[in-house]
């Protein structure tokens, strides 16, 4: 390929070179399973991953073992507070109703009130004696496997531009989500199922909506497939007022058409890659309904997740996802994300409890706990959780104070909490700190650049060296900052 | 890390006998090895610490953008960069990672400051690249077509570029393809649509020597070229209708801008001027233009922090998309790197950005009124019919019952009461609400109308509110929302008392009243908190109240009566029925009327004013501002510079002018370079954005400026390159694979054969309506809805049968920014949150789940049988070849016959149709 190597710049030619070495086969896809078997026994040094087109979701290795093989990623949209869960502040119990001296006086939405004191009881819990709160009691039990960071700082405090940064590393709309980047970059075990899905919540989409699965400049094989346990993958079903008969006739009649055109276009992977796409989604016609099928579930998972709980179909539907996000991971789906609170809605439908804090999450944790903490311990029943990463996060805090003729806490992007456990991750162990009142986070200062990195990690993918070359610059999740953290590593 | 010196620290390191530190000191032998040892790895040439780089002599010295200079010859006691290998505080201390400095080599660096810092030239052990000593930034070449050896092959100029270089790599070019296969490459290359049969047979028999160039004149000259062309550039520009971000609200006049750009490419708008009007259209009568501003996803008032850190950051985060979009969209520069760093490969600095950004620091985002003769005469007309709709609306007050008649009034309602009595003085009205149908009380406005008709209570004729108390909410409910003259619960005023509560309008002179209009939504969407039992009273001048109206004369509440009862109507006797009647129909048409007259006149185009300071941003963030910038073009690239006096019309134009001059080096390269992609899928520079020295180098240097000068020369015609490129040799071109050649060349980068590729998206929708016979060609106007939102929060569930409007080319529909459409959008349809400066072809799954099992291809394929029942008969051997004909542009041959016969006859007609759409020949410029 001497001709190519002179026009190219040096961040380009490597990737023209992988891509035509890939693309010069003259019968199909021959090169492409070359490419593939040689990627396989490492002769490649991977540092680009190669997409054979008729098998988009193929495995490919990662820049390292990976200590986690799939991962499940629990998205609390709206801003969980970290005082009310996670983050014990006994000095804020004290000042509680005193106003914060040289605190702010107006914050996001408005002026500020007194301190506040966390809206729940704190205790001591596990082998750790971590304090958590009783809003979570389910997940409070699991904090000797947990690795919890309290440092989070965000480089926005509106709810879509922050979501985009904790899903995409960019505040702006439009780039490619975490789950894109991991399954561009590993494929996925299964090749029937999507590499990667998203569930949203039974309540509606999060804030930053499709944002946060989006492919952005990726190839679009690769951007998160929404589903639930509700609501199938759109046209994914056989076409009102066709027979299965004439689906199949029309389906069979197309293959044939479409092979005829390849033999009068020989070498065209592009014609091929249709052909195998076509394939694929006949597959994926059997095998997600089947997935998505909970009624093989014994009564007591269905009553372990509270998916039986008639009372609350709010938590009863987050639970049957809680529920298809194992089964995800059981058939080798990579990247699972798994939302829990939708859209802005005066923190009625989601986190973001601006007024009326403590009513609106009794709600909330109630959907949230026991689901999220049966998932966890399901996997780890299966011995899943030995390769599987779960990760708890949420786009950025809330402030110590309330906001004033509110019962409310208002954003706050400079000291929050997220946690993460299962395979690679430390357990039991806290990590960073924010101050006596849970405002700013002070030591071990950390950035949600780090925490992607570091998901990345567990994942064997080194966030540096997962680039994609666009638009003249070699663009990354963490664009040009990120560190490991390196204290919650196993 | 800001380092503040630290005097005490100092005396004690630095307290040390003269003599021990007069040796002089050789930086090569000495110094050099601690930088590398020590700092390289954060601050030489692979990182650049805070912008701090330690192994080229004029960086060094230069600092970095912590402190400026670190390195203070002669003075190692104020030099920060002593200080930090010294510091004993571990945040601060250098390097962060790895052991410290040993006390000899702090001793030997101290030293060798001490003594001037003294740095042989040639020493260093790299050097930095001229980064101006590149390509694209050197001017435009003019370089004569090559001789080629095989002097039959070229039909134009340009092919012998192609020509020569292939010949120099041994490669042949391929035999030109058929008539019929050309016919439909550029049918759908230029207009994004298939050849009708009529224009196939037209062609194939036309065998004069300028048949060719008869048909790309006349694909040039149709209307849908311009719908095709267009949406080229506004992926680029990441054109959308709706505001993005969580919220992602609709952009109601967005429009304008994209039939702006459908005009501009139908018309052949010098791509200069196409430049000048996008950047200063208001400037010259070409409002809608300016909307290439504005583009982008962009934060709403309400979304964006109260306080004051995050307004600047927003506003910083306006300003850098109009920069970003400028940079790549014209020149292929990503300028937006600069903003919180020197580039990190071209010769951008952080300055250069911020001087860029001032030439935009008087726009604001928002919609603008559209200035034409038309647009003018729109608004008078708008005015003139409000003026007689105030005139009824005091009419029809004659025709509601008086308050305190005697007479039954009407139940009261969430959407608009009306309290009408004997004219009074007054200088206050208080409205006192004493129960609610639920919660605390909320009114959207109140208004007072004095005998003339006129709302006087208005906060813009002086109206001050005041109340007994209000829940705030910002950019909801607030007491200025009260007579704000805006309607709707997002434009209200809410008590802070449940059930209770009231609010006074004090007037800046007494006015005589007769009647006061109050709700709780106009907007008709609330019907809680709404105020059942009240009373209004009036002072005047001398402080004298009385009740004028209140809930006693008003029927019991309903609260299944969403809709005000027809007001008018309530104890009419038949006459005064009927006159009301009539004057509210004619005040429904007159309203009608003025809304369609004021929705045509804005576009969302940016709101142009006083510009404002702007200052070099350090680390982009804007709580660090160092010094203030005057507008400026990037250093590298040109010379101009305008005062800090300079209007926002001025600053825009100067830019304009600069960007569209033949003399800028990248203007031109980068449009040629736009249109060649555009007609062979990649351009000479593949990376069409980013000509800069990360970008790919062209594959045909020479051409690309031969085509530049073309088209400066040409009066930068786009149509004149796409006559020249679509009849060229190497257009013309088989498709057919080579296999000796593709192992040389896969990605044809050489043009050794015409690459086909699938079309795009729209295209595709917009094909299967052409063969179905459905296609709406009507062009321009607000756009149809493929959602069944047009913006906002719960999500956008898709629209899934479409007739009418539904059915135009889906340039016209209402574009959700990041939502991509439900079947269609899955082909690599941009999202419009960043740019897209080429589509991928991507091939998956869910492409195949939605062309084949979607509603829109079931009903197409339903309709496209129909059209064939109709036009080839009963028939199913001349239906069969009749869809071949239309879908493909030729018969089947027998295998294919017989094929489809066998599905036809158990399957009927819509599964042949259903299957076509969904074949590789019909999705693919062949």
């Amino acid at each position: 390929m001497s001709h190519q190597a002179e026009y190219l710049s040096s961040v380009g030619r490597q990737f023209l070179d992988r891509r035509s070495f890939l693309s010069q086969s003259g019968t199909a896809l021959g090169s492409i399973a070359l490419a593939k078997m040689l990627g396989q026994d490492g002769l490649l040094a991977q540092e680009r991953p190669i997409i054979d087109p008729a098998q988009p979701y193929a495995p490919r290795l990662g820049h390292q073992t990976a200590k986690a093989k799939n991962v499940v990623v629990i998205f609390c949209a709206g801003a969980v507070s970290q005082l009310e869960t996670w983050d014990y502040k006994p000095e804020l119990i004290k000042q509680d109703g005193k106003p914060l001296k040289g605190g702010p006086a107006v914050t996001f939405q408005g002026p500020a009130g007194n301190l506040a004191r966390p809206q729940y009881e704190f205790k001591p819990r596990g082998q750790t004696g971590k304090m958590v709160s009783e809003m979570v009691p389910h997940l409070a039990e699991l904090t000797d496997d947990i690795a919890f960071i309290h440092s989070l700082t965000s480089k926005s405090n509106t709810h879509g531009p922050a979501e985009n940064f904790l899903s995409t590393g960019f505040v702006q709309d439009g780039f490619p989500s975490m789950g894109a980047w991991v399954s561009y970059a590993l494929g996925s075990d299964n090749q029937d199922v999507p590499a990667f899905v998203s569930i949203p919540d039974p309540r509606g989409v999060p804030q930053a909506s499709v944002n946060n699965w989006g492919p952005g400049f990726l190839p679009a094989e690769f951007q998160g497939t929404p589903f639930s346990a509700k609501n199938p993958i759109r046209h994914l079903d056989r076409p009102g007022g066709i027979s299965p008969s004439t689906d199949q006739a029309t389906r069979a009649f197309l293959q044939r058409t479409n092979e005829r055109h390849l033999t009068q276009n020989p070498g065209d992977n592009k014609l091929a890659a249709r052909i195998a796409s076509y394939e694929l989604a006949a597959r994926m016609q059997l095998s997600v309904p089947e997935i998505s099928d909970l009624s093989t579930e014994p009564d007591h998972i269905l009553k372990s997740y509270g998916a039986d709980d008639e009372s609350n179909p709010n938590k009863a539907a987050f639970a049957r996802n809680c529920i298809l996000s194992r089964r995800l991971i059981e058939k080798g789906v990579r990247f699972v994300q798994l939302f829990n609170g939708a859209y802005a809605s005066g923190g009625k439908l989601n986190w973001d409890g601006h007024s009326k804090l403590k009513e609106q999450y009794d709600i909330h944790a109630e959907i949230m706990d026991q689901p999220a903490a049966a998932l966890i311990r399901d996997l780890k029943q299966r011995g899943l959780l030995e390769e599987t990463l779960v990760v708890w996060c949420t786009e950025f805090g809330r402030m110590p104070f309330f906001q004033k003729g509110a019962k409310g806490r208002d954003h706050n992007p400079n000291g929050f909490t997220c946690w993460m456990t299962g395979a690679g991750v430390k357990p039991g162990v806290s990590h960073g700190v924010t101050d006596d009142l849970g405002q700013k986070a002070v030591e071990n200062v950390l950035s949600l650049y780090d925490f992607n990195a570091t998901i990345l990690h567990l994942l064997g993918l080194d966030h540096e060296r997962l680039t994609f070359y666009h638009n003249g610059l070699e663009r990354r999740l963490t664009n040009v900052e990120g560190e490991l953290i390196h204290q919650v590593l196993a | 890390m800001i380092y503040f010196p630290r005097p005490a620290v100092f005396a004690l390191i630095f307290s040390l006998p003269a003599a021990v530190l007069a040796a002089p000191v050789d930086f090569v032998r000495e110094v050099q090895p601690i930088f590398q040892k020590h700092c390289y790895e954060c601050h030489g040439e692979k990182k650049q610490k805070s912008e701090l780089r330690l192994d080229i002599r004029e960086l060094a010295l230069k600092g970095g953008d912590t402190h400026q200079p670190d390195i203070i010859p002669g003075k190692a006691d104020k030099s920060p960069l002593i200080h930090l290998v010294t510091s004993d505080d571990k945040g601060e201390r250098m390097p962060a990672e790895g052991k410290a400095l040993s006390a000899g080599e702090i001793k030997t660096l101290t030293a060798w400051i001490d003594q001037g810092a003294v740095w042989p030239d040639g020493v260093d052990l790299v050097k930095l690249e001229d980064r101006r000593d590149h390509w694209a930034f050197k001017p435009v070449a003019n370089p004569a077509p090559p001789k080629t050896k095989d002097q039959q092959w070229a039909r134009t100029e340009m092919d012998r570029f192609i020509l020569a270089r292939l010949e120099q790599e041994g490669l042949q070019a391929s035999l030109e393809t058929d008539r019929w296969t050309w016919l439909r490459r550029a049918t759908f290359d230029l207009t994004g649509l298939p050849p009708t049969s009529a224009e196939l047979a037209t062609f194939l028999r036309d065998k004069s020597a300028n048949a060719y160039k008869r048909v790309v004149d006349r694909l040039l000259a149709s209307p849908r070229y311009g719908e095709r062309w267009a949406q080229h550039w506004l992926d680029v520009v990441r054109y959308a209708d709706t505001h993005g971000f969580e919220v992602n609200t609709p952009r109601a006049n967005a429009w304008p801008y994209r039939d702006y750009v459908i005009e501009a490419f139908n018309k052949d708008t010098p791509y200069a001027q196409f430049i000048r009007e996008q950047l200063a259209g208001d400037t010259m009568g070409k409002d809608a233009a300016t909307g290439f501003l504005v583009t982008s996803a962009v934060l709403l008032p309400g979304q964006i922090g109260k306080d004051d850190a995050s307004k600047r950051l927003a506003r910083q985060d306006e300003l850098g998309e109009i920069v970003i979009n400028t940079g790549e969209a014209f020149l292929g520069l990503s300028i937006g790197c600069a903003r919180c760093h020197d580039h990190k490969f071209d010769p951008i600095s952080a300055h250069d950005y911020y001087s860029m950004q001032a030439f935009f620091a008087g726009v604001k985002y928002g919609d603008r009124a559209i200035k034409s003769p038309e647009a003018d005469s729109a608004r008078l007309e708008a005015k003139k019919f409000k003026v007689q709709v105030a005139e009824i609306d005091h009419q029809l007050t004659e025709f509601v019952p008086l308050a305190k008649s005697g007479a039954k009034r009407p139940s009261v309602n969430a959407q608009i009461n009306i309290e009408r009595f004997a004219p009074v003085k007054a200088k206050r009205v208080r409205f006192t609400v004493k129960t609610t149908n639920n919660l605390e009380p909320c009114l959207d406005e109140l208004e007072v109308f004095n005998t003339d008709g006129k709302n006087v209570a208005l906060a813009s004729v002086g109206t001050k509110p005041i109340a007994s108390g209000s829940i705030v909410v910002a950019n909801r409910h607030e007491l200025e929302h009260i007579n704000d003259g805006r309607y709707g619960n997002s434009r209200s005023w809410m008590s802070n008392e449940k059930g209770k509560g009231w609010v006074m309008l004090e007037f800046a002179d007494e006015h005589k009243i007769e009647r006061v209009v109050w709700g709780r939504d106009r907007q008709s969407k609330f019907t809680d908190r709404l105020p059942l039992e009240y009373v209004i009273e009036v002072a005047d001048a001398t402080g004298k109240w009385q009740v004028v109206a209140d809930s006693t004369d008003r029927k019991k509440y309903d609260a299944k009566l969403k809709k005000p009862a027809d007001f008018t109507l309530v104890g009419l006797n038949a006459k005064e029925s009927k006159e009301a009647k009539a004057l509210q129909q004619e005040k429904l048409m007159l309203e009608a009327r003025i809304k369609k007259l004021s929705n045509d006149s804005l576009v969302y185009g940016g709101i142009f004013g006083e510009p404002e300071a702007m200052f070099l941003l350090r680390r982009g963030d804007p709580e660090q501002p160092k010094g203030e910038v005057a507008p400026a073009a990037i250093t590298a690239l040109g010379d101009l510079k305008l005062p800090k006096s300079a209007t926002d019309k001025q600053r825009r134009l100067a830019l304009a002018d600069w960007v569209a001059s033949p003399e800028n080096v990248l203007t031109a390269r980068v449009m040629v370079n736009r249109i060649w992609q555009g007609h062979f899928g990649i351009g000479l520079v593949e990376t069409s954005n980013d000509f800069g020295r990360a970008g790919v180098r062209p594959t045909h240097p020479e051409l690309l400026d031969w085509l530049a000068k073309k088209f400066v020369d040409s009066g930068w015609s786009i149509k004149q390159m796409h006559r020249m490129m679509v009849l060229s040799a190497t257009y013309r071109q088989s498709a057919k694979i080579r296999p000796d050649v593709q192992a040389k060349d896969a990605d044809v980068r050489l043009l050794w054969r015409f690459p086909s590729r699938r079309l795009e998206g729209e295209s595709i929708r917009d094909t299967m309506l052409a063969v179905s016979g459905r296609l709406n060609l009507k062009m321009g106007g607000s756009g149809f809805d493929m959602f069944k939102s047009r913006g906002g929060l719960s999500g956008f569930p898709p629209v899934e049968t479409f007739k009418g409007e539904g059915l135009r080319r889906m340039i016209y529909a209402h574009k959700i920014r990041m939502e991509r459409e439900a079947v269609f959008g899955a082909f690599d349809c941009p999202d419009a949150g960043q740019t897209s400066s080429r589509r991928r072809q991507s091939t998956t799954p869910l492409q195949a789940l939605n062309l084949f099992n979607s509603r829109f291809t079931i009903d197409e394929s339903a309709a496209f049988a129909k059209r064939i029942e109709k036009e080839a008969g009963p028939e199913s051997k001349s239906q069969i070849q009749r869809v071949y004909q239309i879908a493909y542009g030729r018969g089947p041959d027998a295998g294919e016959l017989e094929d489809a016969t066998l599905l036809v006859s158990s399957n009927g007609l819509p599964a042949l149709c259903r299957a076509i759409y969904n074949s590789s020949e019909f999705l693919f410029i062949p």
